[in-house]
């Protein structure tokens, strides 16, 4: 009996760990599910190039079958979703002709007088107390087809049925642009506190990529920056305050356990976790100056990379590893360099204004997002160098590709309140995150599940 | 008399490795310039005031600082920079000179940015103006224990997002 006692977690810890077990387990588990309702399906892509505006689409308000009221609006998350990737618009519900949830209600000539290019129909399906299944349809109403046939997603509770809304997110864009979607992916972000006058409580928080559900995954008194995603994404590397100054931790989902990686003499800050795993590059002043290093997971082993007397910061890994780009003031301003781990050249990669910073690769190397002047974000073509901006404003920071390089998620303030936003990635739509509240910052957005 | 010296030296080194970056006009109203010709000021106060060899109270006092410099405990920096103008070198020489006639102390420098850039830069920043800070204090006296720590931009004096914020942000403060 004592020695259960003695080996008891703390109240708080216990019930962290536990919902971060749920939530990964409830992640798993109805990914697996979806099934299509008929024997065998497939996918088209339908890629048009050169669009200006979003493709039209009508989702339709799904039809709860025993008509009680969910929680969870369905259409409304899925057009959140498809609406902020910018290559969808929404049609508004209250212009629909007709709300069908069945294939055998569907009029095509409803859909083609608002324009709707595509249609989304489903169903939910309530199986008993808290168990639900969803079913849902896409229509190429231009070509008057549906898309594959019915798909069903079964083993359901209230709480997913919410991540199953982006499951049709997804099917829906990877129907419609060829492209993954990237709306099952999450975020980590650091929420500020202020407990009684002038006294701070941080909060390492991770949530659904749109802000719901967010759970806490590490606190601390003093500031926690720059969190990191491990690349299978159970685990963050961040920056958090020992006494004698800024240090990087790791904190794995699963256990809730933290360990520290680099905890030198100096400021230890930017963690970034390599595409394989294996490497968390960092920027430590342990000898004087801050430099990029290299920490191996494996043997525990630092390695320096950068000797510049300049400041060395924010290194981020190339999509297979083979460099990172990280910012420099060797020439006098913030620029974006990047280092080659096979020869160790360096070479610079922004000319373009006065000062460029924390800058990270797209999933397949071609774009390149980074702070620009200050504060404003921005993309650039790795190849061309040519510059697009995503905003206008001079607070803008942290920015993070989704995993499928289409979406940015950046931090910026509206009427003098934090806000997180995702951009698409060509510039065109800008969406607040409204579920995230309070002051917020240091946004992450989390790769894939594998 | 050798000490004296070496500290006229280590402010006039200091001075010159900071170089002589556009520095915010001296605010100089309605200062009397008459004190190095003794009217009523005593002569050893005027060149080598609180100790400081080659500084008259006028010549503090042009520098925005009133009395002694061991009052001002918080130096100020320009925007993504660590150099230190002659006000900072003057009230970080004065602390370290205190100190070291006090036989030493454990001295914190607190390291700030304001908040533009990027949070790891400015963590970087606030860190060098900390070294910085450091540096000259050691060169004036090396009987305290001098340690650093950054906070960039996560604890502004003020946070308002406007230039006289940033100016009061940008920062290295002196505890001890």
């Amino acid at each position: 009996m004592i020695t259960n006692f003695l080996s008891l977690p703390t109240q708080a810890s216990l019930m962290r760990t536990t919902v971060l077990k749920n939530l990964s387990l409830l992640l798993f588990c109805f990914s697996l599910f979806i099934s299509p309702l008929q024997a065998q399906e497939k996918l088209k892509g339908l890629i048009d190039g050169g669009e200006v505006r979003g493709k039209p689409i009508a989702i339709v308000p799904f039809k709860v079958t025993d008509g009680s009221v969910i929680e969870h609006q369905i259409h409304e998350i899925v057009a959140f979703d498809l609406n902020a990737s910018g290559k969808f618009e929404s049609i508004p519900t209250k212009d629909f002709l007709s709300q069908p949830s069945r294939d055998e209600e569907v009029r095509y000539k409803d859909w083609r007088f608002i324009n709707a290019e595509i249609l989304v129909i489903g169903e939910v399906l309530t199986l008993g107390p808290d168990s639900y299944e969803l079913q849902f349809r896409m229509y190429n109403v231009v070509r008057q087809e549906q898309i594959g046939s019915g798909k069903r997603i079964s083993g359901l509770t209230m709480r997913n049925l919410r991540t199953a809304a982006h499951v049709i997110s997804d099917n829906v864009y990877q129907a419609f642009t060829g492209r993954q979607g990237a709306f099952q992916s999450r975020m980590a972000y650091v929420e500020r506190k202020e407990v009684e006058y002038q006294r701070f409580r941080y909060q390492l928080m991770v949530s659904d990529w749109d802000g719901y559900g967010a759970v806490e995954v590490a606190a601390s008194w003093k500031p926690i920056l720059s969190p990191s995603w491990s690349p299978d994404a159970t685990e963050l590397a961040f920056v958090s305050y020992a006494s004698r100054g800024p240090i990087i931790k790791t904190v794995n989902f699963n256990s809730g356990q933290e360990k520290v990686i680099a905890d030198f003499k100096g400021v230890n800050s930017a963690p970034a976790w390599s595409p394989d795993g294996t490497k968390i590059a960092y920027s430590t002043s342990r000898h004087g100056s801050p430099d990029i290093y290299v920490y191996d997971v494996l043997t525990k082993q630092h390695r320096r990379i950068s000797t510049h007397y300049g400041i060395d910061t924010e290194p981020s890994w190339s999509p297979r590893g083979e460099s990172f780009l990280f910012t420099s003031s060797r020439s006098g301003k913030p620029q974006i360099y990047s280092y080659s781990m096979s020869d160790g050249t360096v070479s610079r990669m922004t000319f373009e204004g006065d000062e460029s910073a924390n800058a990270s690769y797209d999933l397949d190397g071609r774009q390149i997002v980074m702070v620009h002047e200050g504060g404003q974000i921005v993309v650039m073509n790795e190849e061309t160098s040519q510059i697009t901006p995503l905003t206008l404003a001079k607070f803008d920071e942290s920015p993070s590709f989704s995993p499928n390089g289409d979406m940015v998620l950046y931090k910026t303030e509206q009427q003098y309140e934090p806000a997180l936003m995702v951009a698409s990635s060509d510039g065109r739509v800008r969406t607040r995150l409204e579920l995230v509240r309070g002051d917020v910052r240091e946004p992450a957005w989390s790769p894939l599940r594998q | 008399m050798n000490r004296k010296l070496g500290l006229i030296l280590t402010v006039l080194v200091a001075l010159v490795v900071t170089g002589c970056k556009s520095k915010p006009a001296p605010v100089v109203d309605d200062v009397p310039t008459t004190t190095s010709t003794g009217t009523g000021i005593d002569s050893r106060d005027a060149l080598g005031a609180f100790g400081l060899s080659n500084y008259s109270i006028a010549d503090l006092e042009r520098l925005g600082i009133n009395g002694d410099p061991l009052n001002y405990t918080t130096l100020y920096f320009q925007y993504n920079s660590s150099s230190m103008d002659e006000k900072s070198t003057v009230i970080a020489t004065r602390h370290a000179q205190h100190l070291g006639e006090q036989g030493g102390a454990r001295v914190n420098l607190e390291g700030h940015a304001d908040e533009r850039g990027t949070r790891d830069y400015n963590l970087a920043l606030g860190e060098r103006r900390a070294q910085r800070v450091s540096e000259v204090m050691n060169s004036v006296s090396s009987a305290s224990t001098i340690q650093t720590i950054s906070y960039g931009e996560e604890r502004p004096a003020d946070a308002a997002h406007n230039e006289s914020a940033w100016s009061v942000n940008r920062r290295v403060e002196i505890k001890y």
